[in-house]
């Protein structure tokens, strides 16, 4: 490599830290990398930005997958890469993004607590509706250009805070995406396990070997059935996460008890799934005569004979062939039916969701534990600071009370919050079965999200993480 | 993108014109002749070409990292980074592009010693200089000067789809497929869409197998002059070929190519 022109490169290249400040101001931290909320310098504009550093040096394949992915497309409802920064000296991929203040995961954990405390949330009445069918226009554009997502979930679904796109859903994490149109590899040979499982789509369970569009539409289904219910519709511990058996008995027993036993007719090529023999094996039926979908959705007061259930059981079809498509789905009579679907999906309304929390450096670290408490006490206002100091001195937790305390801004929910989660761990799982590894919802291990707890709390018996 | 040619950055930002070019590749011409220019990058897609058949690469992947190596040299002098170092870069880079997996850095640089030795020592005579870092370096320059446009659209698909109106038989398609891997050897991928190409390759493959195809071509909604300028690039790579004895003269051809200055020293 020629010297001079090196350097002349090296003069010319824009750096990312002299056009953007970020520091202190990480809003996610998972596999992926570091995602930070940016302003430019100059402040040639006052936009924010999401910068996203990706994890590990240089250029690994699913950083190469986003990169030209993200480079190729352009759609309302699909986040939109706006530049990229490659930082030579250490190696290391930055992308750019415009910022989105919330996410589905952080909504829905919201309506959660809220419901937890017999509060409701004030939003606008199609607000789910307007979420399913941006989620759905986004998918129909990945999929009619050829690109599967493959690991959708609440968290990977962006909304617009304040702004000129305010309200607007933004499909997010394009990691694990890829085109489908001709795999010179079998897709499942790439990534062994790929989607989170309790979006997993049941014929990944029992060994499909490619995925297709019906599986993104699968978690599209469990998403929308978490909007409405604000519970994960297909809530199951977890086991490893890195495992490369596709095959996972409980979280098929969860789907069958939910859904119930796919009957023959119903799913006639169950039977040429690799995991058949295992799940004849495994599984009963008639444990599960008395499950369906409508008796699930029934109890959580979501009416069989209503637009949103119907659709969701097109979306929630056991045989990925019957399974509808998204653009299908979005000439449903949901859609036509009042309140239209509105592309800020809080119509204009107050947004009641807090804007998200910045994560310190080192969450691991003990020592810095302290010091990165002050500087962020520094930084709050006077009523995050008597907010915080009143959970501290027991807003509802076993633990010394200070071991919890959620760092950053929007201390307000956080007594709630905890309480909620508590409950319903022991709600869900048995108490003697925990351990840190299985409480972790695969949408947050990832996900900065789950800092929030995770950074103050690393005790084994003490579940808040969902 | 994958399914929309016309929105993709491969069309906004990578076809060239072909003054454009001319101008670009300006001091490189100023030491070497447009043929000797031309040979060495035959050269090169030669060695890519190996070196993917070697690593068991399919085709698409192969194709698309001699893209990226035009589309390298098409802002950049031959000065800036030494194609022996681009091109297995490139291929790299395309093998995670079109996912068939990482390759491992020491079986790419093992094979790129065993590639050099065994099939290009009449080029080479001492061993393959690059280490991994060395790759590793190289491809953010790559992804840079290609300003992170990784998709490239190959004439394959729209060949074999093309061929399936025209009801095809299998020796035209196979010819056309061969003309195509030829047509990397030349500009035209970074001139013409990918579908232009095929066409051109399918029609040059009608001729030679003596299938008559004018009704069909003419019934296509295209223009046949462009289609006739991409025949013309390929009809004089094949007439280079003719008189062009790689082997003898490759040797002095790279001895007088612009190199880089590697280390720092007087100028």
């Amino acid at each position: 490599m020629d010297l001079e022109w090196k350097e002349k490169r090296n003069n010319e290249r824009a750096k990312v830290e002299e056009l953007f400040g970020y520091e202190g101001c990480k809003v996610g931290r998972g596999t992926y990398g570091h995602v930070y909320k940016a302003k430019r310098k100059d402040s040639s504009d006052t936009k924010e930005y999401a910068l996203k550093q990706i994890e590990g040096s240089g250029l690994s394949m699913s950083a190469c997958r986003e990169i030209a992915l993200l480079r190729e497309l352009k759609h309302p409802n699909v986040i939109n890469l706006q530049r990229v920064f490659l930082s030579h000296a250490d190696r290391k991929v930055w992308l750019l993004f415009d910022y989105a203040e919330h996410d589905l995961w952080h909504i829905i954990k919201f309506h959660r607590a809220a419901k937890a405390n017999k509060k409701t949330v004030q939003v606008a009445k199609g607000m789910v509706k307007s979420l399913l069918y941006q989620i759905l226009d986004g998918i129909r554009y990945l999929h009619s250009n050829w690109v599967l997502h493959r690991d959708l979930k609440p968290a990977n679904i962006l909304v617009m805070g304040e702004g000129t796109e305010r309200g607007r859903v933004k499909i997010a994490d394009m990691g694990f995406a890829r085109l489908f149109n001709s795999p010179l590899k079998p897709l499942a040979d790439l990534d062994p396990v790929v989607v989170t499982f309790w979006y997993r789509a049941p014929e990944l369970l029992l060994g499909a070997r490619h995925y297709t569009k019906a599986i993104d539409i699968w978690a599209i289904g469990c998403i929308f059935a978490e909007l409405l219910t604000s519970e994960p519709i297909f809530h199951c511990r977890q086991e490893d996460i890195k495992t490369s058996n596709p095959y996972h008995h409980d979280q098929l027993d969860r789907i069958f008890n939910v859904m119930g036993f796919p009957q023959e007719k119903d799913w006639v090529d169950i039977k040429k799934m690799p995991e058949h023999g295992t799940l004849m094996k495994d599984f009963k039926k008639n444990n599960y005569s008395n499950c369906s979908l409508v008796k699930y959705m029934d109890r959580h007061k979501i009416k069989p004979e209503g637009k949103a259930f119907m659709l969701l059981q097109k979306l929630l079809t056991m045989d990925p062939t019957k399974r509808i498509t998204s653009e299908l789905a979005m000439q449903d009579p949901y859609f036509l039916e009042d309140p239209l679907p509105t592309q800020d999906v809080f119509a204009a309304g107050p947004i009641p969701y807090p804007k998200r929390d910045f994560l310190s450096d080192e969450e691991q670290d003990d020592k810095s534990e302290n010091k990165k408490k002050v500087f962020m006490e520094q930084n709050w206002t006077s009523q995050q600071r008597a907010a915080a100091a009143k959970v501290r001195m027991g807003g509802g937790g076993q633990e010394p009370a200070s071991k919890r305390v959620r760092l950053g801004h929007h201390q307000s929910n956080m007594a709630n919050q905890q309480n909620f989660s508590h409950s319903h761990m022991t709600q869900r799982n048995h108490p003697n079965q925990l351990s840190g590894r299985q409480q972790q919802h695969p949408g947050h291990v990832q996900q900065g999200a789950m800092m929030n707890y995770t950074n103050t709390q690393q005790s084994n018996n003490f579940n808040q993480r969902y | 993108m994958a399914g929309n040619f016309w929105q993709s950055a491969h069309y906004q930002q990578w076809l060239l014109d072909s003054q454009d070019l001319i101008q670009e590749r300006r001091p490189d011409l100023e030491v070497l002749s447009e043929e000797e220019y031309q040979k060495i990058m035959i050269f090169f897609s030669n060695f890519i070409q190996q070196l993917g058949e070697t690593l068991k690469l399919r085709q698409q992947v192969i194709a698309t990292a001699t893209t990226f190596l035009k589309r390298f040299y098409a802002r950049n002098s031959l000065r800036c980074i030494d194609p022996l170092l681009l091109a297995p870069t490139s291929v790299f880079l395309a093998s995670k592009v079109e996912e068939f997996g990482v390759i491992s850095n020491s079986r790419l640089i093992s094979t790129c010693q065993t590639v050099v030795k065994n099939k290009f020592s009449y080029a080479y005579t001492t061993e393959f200089p690059y280490r991994t870092t060395h790759i590793l370096e190289c491809e953010f320059y790559l992804l840079e000067s290609m300003d992170c446009c990784l998709i490239v659209y190959q004439p394959y698909r729209p060949l074999v789809q093309y061929m399936q109106d025209l009801g095809g038989e299998g020796e035209v398609l196979q010819l056309a497929w061969r003309i195509v891997n030829d047509s990397l050897r030349t500009d035209v991928c970074l001139l013409f869409p990918p579908y232009e190409i095929a066409l051109a390759c399918i029609h040059m493959a009608c001729v030679v197998h003596q299938k008559d195809c004018k009704q069909w071509f003419a019934e296509l909604n295209t223009d046949l002059d462009r289609i006739m300028e991409i025949t013309r690039y390929i009809l004089n790579l094949y007439e280079l070929w003719k008189t062009y004895d790689e082997r003898k003269e490759i040797q002095s051809l790279l001895q007088k190519m612009p190199k880089p200055q590697t280390q720092p020293g007087p100028r």
